[in-house]
């Protein structure tokens, strides 16, 4: 008998696009039961966000949307009609965490902030989330994961010192915070566990994400250094780079970090006269040689298979992959043999594919329990299953338009 | 939060963050290193730049609240003490090579054996199984191997990563959480278990679900400096400031493409493109490109105009126009700028820890999350080579001096 391991868990979740959704996305995968409320008249902006199955833009193709969300329950509300107020206070009631990501504000104007829900449930964990945090004079500013990732020091480090920063890809802090929001909301859970109480918590897409630049951060605050683009270079290994393989624009990603490394990569390359060449017979050597090495090993990884190449360093102990884009990596013998990738039963596709639990607890393992609901496809669910409703109160509800 | 728990940190590079995190949270948390110090404390940068086991600024960055333990576990002695610390431990957490442990008798099995309820977390680059999990790897080839690396950069170089080591970050943060799922499922079992992530997997998250393009018959995209090639469309989202850059999500729909069409008015008003040019339908605006309806050359006259009003104005003048216009504009902060946040200040977000023995303190990043009730409270410094040896062994393991003494000068400690 397969056990979840949140299997008591309960959250109603107001996140949406990215970061939020990614959080309870971790813990649907162990049970938790979570209950989205969306709207369809303020999309969520993850539904028009790439890829779209058959490369067709709509709110329900994204591929985005799907990884996601899959395994949760969605409810189509309207927060502002009376009736689906009370819906949403029902849901209050039924949860143990409240989960949301709008703009600071958003949720008192709605009625929906801590201090009123804690009346309604006084064992609530809310955890809310948004850019900059909850208060402060840029509280205000909203918007993505890419507006963060520049604002808090990631978009600059990205890229070539003589060109404008590249960034890490896209909304970079949607994918850094999620581990800390999920953290937050079991961290107050086992608070509430110990002590009976429950809490409010504010974190910072930016203040949480920071965690991740900190020895930049420490390397300006002990040392006075602001870091800067290097392109792919790194502080110990030498050659590190990415470099040419066969085909067009395949890449091979290097990192030698002992001489070692540095003969198993001359053998791989069948260079073997370059571990006699004293501009790179120490790593010392090597890095004031860098630019002319780079150069040689880009044109003998030129014609190479990137894979094979790979492989073949690998074999001498040279840590080496291709580099990766989704046709390799929907293929990548490794993260099939992790079960990285599910095609869950989807109503329009027949299947749609999304991602697995990134970890695996050997005793209670991941669960995904269905793909992300089409638009109402779990009203009916939601209503009858989660809050007990008989069929006049959700005949009613339907008639009044919260629904939607 | 979590102060009932102690963890057992075996961690290297690739998983200090996970302890820190835990420890953050309340817990008491035991860096276990070999005599001598861990390895992590040989990477840069350092402070003052002087190499050094105790000035290792990554040290520092990832084992705040840690006190350290050094202790010999390849050999008999100093094994059998990591057996008895495992007894009592709530957590061990280790990021050695898949098996590694097991060879010195200190795989999950054998703790569990000790312990059945122990949550043993281990964090590896690709996982404790499958045909590459004894593959070599760095930061850069995880990011090759997950995902992240082909999206990023400009079009006419390599891909490139970022300079701040991030794949084991991303494994460690989801380590952090995984523990605390098997926590709460020992609340009510009473059993532990065996806890592998990969960070392979954990780093594919940052592709945006792009990963999954050939799965769902969506063209891969493709790497464009600040943006992205997404089949014929070449979208950007960091434009040049007079005085460095920003970011903004120029991008379109019926959610992101009146923030579009709210910028191109403010540029219209200012002069930097005529009623045609504002008027687009934003929201439809990719639709349009890909029927041909609206030409590429458009586009790309577009973004000019966009870059042409960005160039002329400074990133704070962009930003309060962002503020009071509810614009999706940025500031592209340098690490300085960020230190310097008048919003982190105003949250008093850094924590200065004092290091005594540097005579100093030194400004850390503050807690990652807010708990009304049981704030993250700032910690102890990052601990020096073995500085909680002795009181580790007299107070948990009740060790009298002798026996102290004894293990300092066999070396085990």
């Amino acid at each position: 008998v397969s056990t979840r391991a949140l299997a008591d868990v309960r959250i109603l979740d107001f996140m949406w696009v990215m970061a939020g959704p990614a959080a309870t996305r971790m813990l649907a995968d162990y049970g938790a039961q979570v209950v989205r409320v969306e709207s369809t008249r303020h999309i969520d902006t993850a539904r028009t966000l790439a890829p779209f199955h058959a490369a067709t833009p709509g709110p329900e193709n994204s591929g985005v949307f799907q990884n996601l969300n899959a395994g949760k329950r969605m409810l189509t509300l309207d927060l502002r009609t009376p009736e689906g107020y009370g819906v949403a206070l029902d849901l209050v009631r039924w949860a143990d965490v409240v989960t949301e990501s709008f703009a600071p504000g958003r949720m008192r104007a709605l009625r929906l902030d801590y201090e009123t829900l804690r009346r309604v449930n006084p064992r609530l964990v809310m955890v809310s989330t948004c850019l900059m945090g909850q208060t402060g004079p840029r509280a205000g500013f909203a918007g993505y994961g890419n507006l963060a990732a520049a604002i808090s020091g990631f978009s600059n480090l990205g890229g070539w010192p003589d060109r404008a920063p590249a960034g890490p890809f896209s909304a970079y802090t949607d994918y850094v915070s999620p581990r800390f929001l999920a953290l937050a909301i079991l961290a107050a859970l086992e608070h509430r566990r110990q002590t009976g109480e429950g809490q409010y918590v504010d974190c910072s897409q930016a203040e949480c994400s920071l965690h991740f630049l900190g020895p930049a951060l420490l390397d300006y605050t002990v040392n006075g250094r602001v870091a800067g683009r290097v392109g792919n270079r790194d502080r110990d290994a030498v050659p590190h780079g990415v470099f040419p393989a066969a085909g067009e624009d395949q890449w091979v990603a290097i990192a030698v970090e002992t001489d070692a490394h540095w003969r198993g990569l001359c053998a791989v390359l069948e260079r073997p006269e370059l571990t006699r060449d004293p501009r790179f017979a120490s790593a010392e050597a090597r890095r004031t040689n860098e630019s002319a090495l780079e150069t040689l090993v880009a044109a003998a990884t030129a014609p190479r298979d990137r894979h094979a190449l790979a492989a073949e360093l690998q074999a001498r102990g040279v840590p080496a992959y291709a580099v990766q884009n989704s046709p390799d990596l929907v293929r990548d013998p490794q993260l099939l043999a992790r079960g990285h990738f599910h095609q869950l039963d989807h109503p329009t596709y027949g299947a749609a594919p999304v991602e697995g639990s990134r970890f695996v607890l050997s005793r209670t393992p991941a669960v995904i329990e269905g793909p992300a609901p089409t638009y109402g496809a779990a009203n009916e669910y939601v209503l009858r299953d989660v809050l007990g409703y008989d069929d006049e109160h959700i005949t009613a509800l339907v008639a009044s338009g919260a629904l939607t | 939060m979590l102060e009932p728990y102690r963890v057992l940190d075996l961690t290297n590079e690739r998983g200090l963050l996970c302890g820190q995190l835990l420890g953050d949270l309340g817990a008491d948390v035991i860096q276990v290193e070999p005599p001598g110090g861990s390895r992590a404390r040989r990477l840069g940068p350092f402070a003052g730049d002087v190499p050094h086991p105790d000035r290792s600024l990554y040290w520092w960055a990832y084992t705040r609240n840690k006190r350290s333990l050094t202790l010999d576990v390849g050999r008999p002695a100093g094994r059998d003490l990591l057996m008895q610390l495992a007894r009592t431990a709530h957590f061990v957490i280790e990021s050695e090579d898949p098996g590694a442990l097991a060879r010195h008798g200190l795989g999950y099995d054998d703790l569990a054996a000790v312990n059945p309820a122990l949550v043993y977390v281990s964090i590896t680059p690709f996982g404790q199984s499958g045909p590459r999990a004894g593959w070599a790897a760095s930061d850069l080839v995880l990011w090759a191997a997950g995902g992240p690396l082909v999206l990023t950069g400009d079009s006419d170089r390599p891909p490139v990563r970022l300079p701040i080591p991030q794949a084991y970050l991303h494994a460690a943060a989801d380590a952090a959480v995984a523990a605390l799922i098997a926590h709460h499922e020992r609340a009510g079992s009473g059993r532990g278990q065996h806890v592998d992530v990969s960070a392979q997997q954990s780093v594919a998250l940052a592709t945006q679900s792009y990963i999954l393009c050939d799965a769902v018959g969506h063209p891969p995209v493709r790497r464009s400096a600040g943006g992205l090639k997404n089949g014929p469309l070449h979208l950007r989202l960091l434009f040049p400031a007079r005085d460095g850059h920003v970011a903004i999500t120029f991008l379109f729909g019926s959610a992101i493409g009146p923030f579009s069409r709210r910028l191109m008015e403010w540029i219209c008003e200012e002069g930097g493109c005529d009623a045609a040019t504002r008027d687009k339908d934003w929201i439809a605006y990719t639709e349009a490109l890909l029927s041909g309806a609206e030409p590429l050359a458009e586009f790309e006259r577009v973004k000019q105009v966009v870059e042409d009003f960005t160039r002329a104005r400074t990133k704070a003048e962009l930003l309060e126009a962002a503020l009071a216009r509810g614009l999706l504009i940025a500031p592209v902060a340098a690490i300085d700028e960020v230190l310097a946040s008048p919003q982190l200040a105003a949250r008093d977000y850094w924590q200065d820890l004092p290091h005594p023995e540097l005579g100093r303190s030194v400004r850390y990043p503050g807690a990652f999350a807010r708990f009304a009730a049981s704030p993250i409270r700032p910690g102890r410094r990052p601990p020096t080579v073995g500085e909680h040896s002795d009181e580790i062994l007299r107070d948990a393991l009740g060790l009298d001096d002798a026996a102290r003494a004894r293990l300092r000068a066999e070396g085990i400690t």
